[in-house]
């Protein structure tokens, strides 16, 4: 019992005492060495040490030597399983190689969808954005589409906070997809003191807004007034001659009635038949106070 | 209008005027032109074919006024105007 003790001590022993002398560069041969020695008491000294070497060498494995570290070695020694197993890892890397590359494609195609949905909104006129390619010598070039009337009412809404009265000069005005419009607004300052207000608009329906251009105007800048000034505040635009192909433009149909000579014959002779007009806009326009 | 939360709706993308601000007129400069333009409305029902002249001279007077960037009056759309004052539109 004191020698399986004895036993058990000294395989500990020499476990942890490698262990401290990790990086040890002594020779196999020299390790051996102790363990050979004939004080060594006990039965079969000389086969008993060399069990102990074969732990202590089972212990080493555990504390790994640089020097003596063992490459990766394929874990079966046939020659034809070790083809494989090579063939098998060949494949998983090619494998891994392609999942990683679709990866960095789809992050890729992810951060390039937004610019690309943007060209395609714009190429084809979704959702009421800006259609690209307008310039200003469509202006000189546009012909005036004469046979559809277009009525375009003004509205106008100021936020709370601001002082002002604003309010459109006319509420309505017809004009035919082609020609360029003028539209007044004014506004007023009763303070004592200077304010100052921006301007923004929306027309509906959406639709028919994206025709709706404007070549110049008042909105997007702060426009200051002094105390008790009045203004008139124009605005200058046109319906793109386009809107005349568009199908979902609905074109209203008199039985009888055709324009003819002025817009106050034709609402003469069509008053019975409704309203005279084509479309119907309305532009809103929001002064907030800054 | 564009503030309600609902997602569903179309919104609507204000767009920039293509050449920017009118400068405000603060004295009153063109105001004679103005009245003559919304006295010609009045007088056509609304009708914005009838008034193309005085338009243009509202806008020649701002021209004139640096109220506005010059520019030559084919591009502003008036160039059937621009013949002679015998050009008639219908």
């Amino acid at each position: 019992m004191g020698g399986v003790w004895h036993t058990a001590w000294r395989r500990l022993f020499f476990c942890g005492w490698h262990s401290f002398h990790r990086g040890s560069t002594a020779r196999p041969a020299e390790r051996v060495e102790p363990f050979l020695r004939p004080e060594w008491n006990g039965i079969g000294g000389a086969e008993r040490g060399l069990r102990l070497l074969g732990t202590w060498k089972r212990c080493n494995l555990g504390a790994r030597d640089p020097a003596v570290q063992p490459s990766r070695r394929p874990k079966s020694s046939n020659p034809f399983r070790r083809a494989q197993e090579e063939e098998w890892r060949r494949r998983n890397k090619t494998a891994l190689t392609y999942v990683a590359a679709v990866a960095v494609g789809m992050l890729g195609v992810s951060y390039a969808a937004v610019p690309l949905y943007r060209l395609y909104c714009q190429t084809t006129g979704l959702g009421g954005s800006v259609v690209a390619g307008h310039a200003s010598d469509q202006i000189e070039n546009m012909v005036p589409v004469k046979d559809r009337i277009i009525k375009v009412t003004f509205n106008a809404d100021v936020h709370a906070s601001l002082q002002w009265n604003f309010r459109p000069q006319q509420t309505e005005i017809f004009v035919v997809p082609g020609e360029t419009a003028l539209a007044f607004y004014k506004a007023k300052n009763p303070t004592d003191k200077p304010v100052i207000g921006i301007s923004t608009y929306n027309v509906v329906p959406f639709e028919a807004g994206q025709y709706f251009n404007k070549i110049q105007c008042f909105c997007f800048e702060e426009q200051r007034l002094n105390p008790q000034e009045e203004v008139d505040m124009p605005v200058f635009f046109y319906i793109d001659p386009e809107f005349a192909e568009d199908p979902r433009m609905i074109k209203r149909v008199y039985r009888n009635c055709s324009p003819c000579c002025s817009l106050a014959a034709f609402l003469e002779q069509c008053q019975d038949q409704g309203n005279a007009m084509a479309n119907t806009y309305d532009k809103n326009v929001e002064i907030n106070w800054k | 209008m564009s503030t309600a939360m609902n997602f569903g709706t179309k919104s609507f993308q204000p767009r920039p005027p293509e050449k920017g601000s009118f400068p405000l007129d603060h004295f009153g400069e063109c105001k004679s032109f103005k009245e003559k333009f919304m006295k010609c409305l009045h007088d056509n029902y609304f009708e914005n074919a009838l008034c193309r002249n005085e338009s243009k001279e509202y806008l020649e007077c701002r021209m004139e006024r640096k109220l506005m960037l010059q520019e030559p009056l084919e591009k502003l759309g008036f160039g059937d105007l621009i013949g002679g004052k015998s050009e008639a539109k219908k």
